[in-house]
């Protein structure tokens, strides 16, 4: 996680400062958050392609679809629309999601030059 | 607990549900003669503060994962009984395999659905019509939606107020440091 600190110097620090600092946590957090749902948007969308790549294979006119935890008898033809009507959900969401990390680092990017302009040194804005 | 009223801000946020927010110091200085406190007593005081907005921390996270984890749950009830009503019109049975056991699953023929039981908990299974049904999750699923939402804003608050804290600590920290130096300096250049 990372830390804003100091390393010995006499440093003001304003309100509006601490707000900033505060406000690149928030954005930070929230990234890792991001982070965490686009790999599990991935995985779904992977899971649909493959579902739906199996479908395309198989003979049978029934295909068990899991529709909360148990396994319902449908149609070959309904199951296709389904999964088509599933994977445009997930992939909309994805990108959503990528919007909303690009933003965030965008505006880390934006609050790091600022307090490292303030602070340098005394500041440790990265990763650890 | 020392006060810290006399260095906070006017027209901020003391405290959200139950959470003390953090003063903020604008002057360290100022605060700690104010209080009477030394360097010392103050960043005990402050480390203690950190502390307890861990534990408030954790208690959230916990709440936090429980509704993410209710959330899918009910979606997947409001699929089923959605399922459920569109075969009522068509005069078909619906065929699904469901888990009897581990790793064991059984057919059931599922006629046209009038009613559904729906799982309250604590040991109460009531029957509902289908349109009831679908209200019924369709409200809790709001209900916890919201709540995550008010819970998403707590734990933001309490984030502030433990990332303030550190940087009062710091600040804290190095004024005392700054002031032993200075006073270092004093000792040697009068010897």
């Amino acid at each position: 996680m990372q830390q804003a600190g100091s390393s010995g110097s006499e440093m003001e620090v304003t309100w509006e400062d601490q707000q900033k600092i505060n406000q690149f946590s928030r954005l930070n957090n929230r990234f890792h958050e991001l982070e965490d749902e686009i790999k599990l948007a991935k995985e779904t969308n992977d899971n649909l392609e493959d579902a739906s790549n199996e479908l395309i294979l198989t003979d049978d006119d029934i295909v068990r679809f899991q529709i909360g935890e148990v396994f319902a008898h449908i149609p070959k033809d309904e199951v296709e629309t389904r999964i088509e009507q599933m994977k445009e959900v997930t992939s909309k969401n994805l990108e959503k999601l990528e919007e909303e990390k690009e933003s965030i680092v965008a505006q880390m990017d934006e609050l790091k030059k600022i307090l490292y302009g303030k602070f340098k040194d005394s500041i440790n804005l990265e990763e650890d | 607990m020392a006060s810290t009223s006399a260095s906070a801000i006017e027209g901020t946020v003391t405290e959200r549900r139950g959470i003390p927010a953090a003063a903020f110091v604008e002057d360290v200085q100022t605060y700690l003669s104010q209080s009477g406190l030394d360097a010392n007593s103050a960043l005990a005081f402050f480390q203690e503060r950190l502390q307890q907005y861990r534990v408030v921390e954790m208690k959230l996270l916990a709440q936090q994962r429980d509704l993410q984890a209710k959330i899918p749950d009910i979606e997947k009830c409001l699929d089923v009984v959605a399922a459920l009503q569109a075969k009522k019109g068509t005069g078909e049975a619906l065929l699904a395999d469901f888990e009897v056991s581990e790793g064991i699953y059984s057919r059931a023929r599922i006629e046209d659905a009038d009613s559904v039981c729906l799982w309250l908990g604590a040991n109460v299974m009531l029957d509902y019509s289908c349109e009831e049904a679908t209200a019924l999750l369709q409200k809790n699923l709001e209900n916890a939606k919201a709540s995550l939402e008010v819970l998403v804003a707590d734990l933001q608050f309490l984030r502030d107020q433990v990332t303030i804290t550190q940087v009062t600590i710091a600040r804290v920290y190095n004024w005392d440091v700054h002031q032993r130096r200075t006073r270092q300096a004093i000792v040697t250049t009068e010897s």
